[in-house]
């Protein structure tokens, strides 16, 4: 039995479902504790290894072939004797799971029940599909997003700004904790005969920057653009002044209002992006915004149609604000290929990240909060 | 019977009659078994097997599944079947140490040296006073550890708290025992029963996982919510606990903010109960179904296919 088990969890982990050696430990304590009616341990086995609901249909799927059912029909009560030829090595195709479901029926009487039953498995596996769907959602390349999953990832975006917000609130709170404030601990201590029973914290309020973000608009990084302004919905609470400007080969002002994009003036979407033309301008009309409490957010591919990158613009605005970022929607592979000129821009980034997918993008963003 | 027989039944609640009439060697089974039973929590076979193997490896349980289908309750049930104490630790943002395992009683030191200073005692013997254990305020996580028995520990929404917290509790689910710098390590006399819940509000650790067993606790079919109906409302007019059981497992399917958790249901049926209501028909739904939707949008988008909802619900 020990060996068929391993022999299985094996085959599990090939099948992508991962897999510690404690567990596997676990795996056969549980075994043992248990035994081997089979629906107990096929609970037993998948609550000692599948750590996740995502990972369910794996493990039905390949325990279902791996201990197939014997060809007679043993009486209740028996023994579970696990059939040999285990498929080791075989490839598992996930459009197979719903087919291996439809088995003959043991007996028209139980049939329907068993229907019943059946269907309402179905329905949770559509629900662990969905949910295994949406967690690869957050690694799929923005680039190769289709609109419907578009659609789909703004709805995670609403989770994701929600859990910044918690991100944030938390920074916060723990700035509440720390050095003495002796003043006021004394005067506190008055109301005890003297005696510091209620120590006083210093608060050490968070400085709130002022941010400034630069989004490229054009249509190489459109998707991006649209998720980044989701993610800094809430950060008007943690900022002191916050201004949003979108650029193609000129800035405009734009801002978010019920989740639609408006903008000050017009952006022409089809020109050819010249990001040394908006720093320019940028500072020449706009260094007024620049102080040093900014904190310089910029997203863009860096591909400037081989026009002046005017990175030593840059070097000027970093030298009066106080952080410059830079996100690039592009894999990090692609950066400085073609017309790409990253590395120009890099050295006066305090730091430049990848934001190819929607979990970097989050990571990115949550790294800026900071 | 043929396995795949058996196992398309997962979903299927063993009845009263079954718990009885099936007799099992495996004495925590039966233990769970007649816990489950003594607590009226009526469930799908997968759970009870889970709970045995919590208690027979004396591994924590993490316990995830949508809000509402009953993973709070495990906890309180595990507490019955075991006849102890529940120890209840609720997370949420921002929660410590000093809330969750144990804090100095700074005010109780500070009296206790002011008090020692009259009687002009030396320092090492009020160094020694001050840090002992009646100096330490108990939170939770100590609680369990050192009651006089084994008592079950729920550290209920444990995706609220944060991420440091969590691999802090690493330690103590590991070995059962925590560390205090002034007193040396404390070690479990008793090994608790750990419950912990999940809402997937965020991933949870690897390592976290690696140490726990793990439980997917989903709405329950039809056939297992028509039973706790039955259960625990059974004034109620028969045909209606039926259809409330069916009207409910559709609402789950629509796309609603809030799905109806299985307290709701029971909720309502309780105020159809109240009502007097002997028919569960779109008036009679539309006058009570704020009890089970807490949600504007959610109420108008089910109010205009009531209709349809309704209708089906009938016919099968």
């Amino acid at each position: 039995m020990k060996s068929r088990l391993l022999q299985f969890i094996d085959l599990l982990r090939t099948a992508g479902v991962p897999i510690t050696a404690a567990e596997t430990l676990d795996a056969a304590r549980a075994v043992t504790v248990v035994g081997v009616e089979p629906a107990v341990f096929r609970e037993a086995v998948a609550a000692t290894l599948v750590k996740d609901e995502a990972d369910r249909d794996t493990f039905e799927e390949v325990f279902d072939r791996f201990f197939a059912a014997p060809a007679a029909t043993p009486k209740p009560g028996t023994r579970f004797q696990p059939a040999g030829g285990g498929e080791k090595g075989r490839t598992l195709d996930p459009e197979s799971t719903s087919n291996s479901q439809s088995r003959d029926r043991p007996s028209d009487r139980e049939s329907h029940r068993l229907e019943r039953g059946e269907r309402e498995k179905q329905d949770g596996a559509d629900r662990r599909r969905r949910m295994a769907y949406l967690r690869a959602l957050h690694d799929v390349p923005l680039k190769d997003l289709t609109p419907l999953q578009v659609e789909e990832c703004e709805l995670l975006l609403a989770q994701l700004a929600k859990r910044l917000r918690a991100h944030m609130h938390r920074r916060q709170r723990a700035a509440r904790r720390g050095r003495i404030d002796l003043r006021r601990t004394i005067r506190r201590s008055i109301s005890s005969g003297g005696v510091p029973l209620f120590p006083q914290l210093r608060r050490n309020r968070p400085g709130k920057p002022d941010l400034v973000a630069l989004c490229d608009m054009s249509h190489s990084v459109a998707v991006a653009t649209r998720f980044l302004l989701a993610l800094l919905a809430p950060a008007p609470h943690y900022f002191r002044r916050v201004r949003l400007f979108g650029y193609v080969d000129a800035a405009v002002e734009i801002w978010l209002q019920d989740g639609h994009l408006v903008q000050e003036g017009a952006l022409d979407l089809y020109a050819r992006s010249d990001f040394g033309r908006v720093l320019t301008s940028f500072w020449e009309e706009r260094a007024r915004l620049l102080t040093r409490n900014t904190l310089l957010l910029i997203l863009g591919d860096a591909r400037n149609n081989r026009r002046p990158h005017r990175a030593d613009m840059l070097a000027r605005i970093e030298s009066v604000v106080r952080k410059v970022v830079w996100l690039n929607p592009d894999e990090r592979k692609r950066w400085d290929t073609g017309d790409s000129v990253q590395s120009a821009y890099a050295p006066h980034c305090e730091i430049v990240l990848n934001a190819a997918t929607l979990r970097e993008l989050f990571i990115a963003v949550k790294v800026l909060y900071r | 019977m043929p396995l795949h027989y058996l196992c398309g039944q997962q979903h299927r609640a063993r009845s009263v009659e079954d718990h009885v009439s099936e007799t099992d060697a495996n004495t925590t089974a039966d233990l769970v078994r007649r816990g489950l039973q003594q607590a009226r929590y009526l469930t799908i076979p997968r759970v009870e097997t889970v709970l045995v193997l919590a208690l027979e490896l004396e591994k924590p349980l993490l316990i995830e599944g949508p809000a509402g289908a009953g993973k709070t309750e495990i906890g309180k049930v595990l507490a019955t079947t075991l006849a102890t104490d529940l120890i209840r630790l609720q997370c949420y943002e921002g929660l410590d140490e000093a809330k969750a395992l144990y804090e100095w009683n700074y005010q109780k030191q500070l009296l206790r040296i002011q008090a020692d200073r009259a009687m002009e005692q030396s320092w090492d013997e009020v160094e020694s006073h001050i840090f002992s254990r009646d100096y330490l305020l108990d939170r939770p996580l100590l609680r369990a550890l050192t009651a006089s028995k084994r008592v079950v520990l729920l550290i209920d929404e444990i995706d609220k708290a944060d991420e440091e917290f969590e691999a802090f509790l690493l330690e103590m689910l590991s070995d059962f025992q925590i560390s205090i710098p002034e007193l040396g390590t404390i070690r479990a006399s008793h090994r608790p029963v750990v419950v912990l819940t999940s809402n997937r509000a965020r991933e949870l650790s690897e390592a976290l996982k690696r140490r726990c067993l793990y439980l997917y606790l989903d709405f329950p079919g039809v056939e297992v919510e028509r039973q706790i109906v039955d259960l625990k409302v059974p004034e109620l007019d028969e045909r209606v606990r039926h259809s409330v059981a069916t009207f409910i497992n559709r609402l789950r399917k629509l796309d609603l903010r809030k799905s109806p958790s299985i307290a709701e249901t029971l909720d309502w049926a309780r105020a159809l109960r109240a009502l007097g209501i002997r028919e569960l028909d779109a008036p009679n739904v539309r006058r009570t179904l704020n009890v089970v939707l807490k949600h504007e949008e959610d109420l108008r988008k089910v109010e205009s296919k009531l209709g349809s909802l309704l209708s089906d619900s009938n016919a099968s």
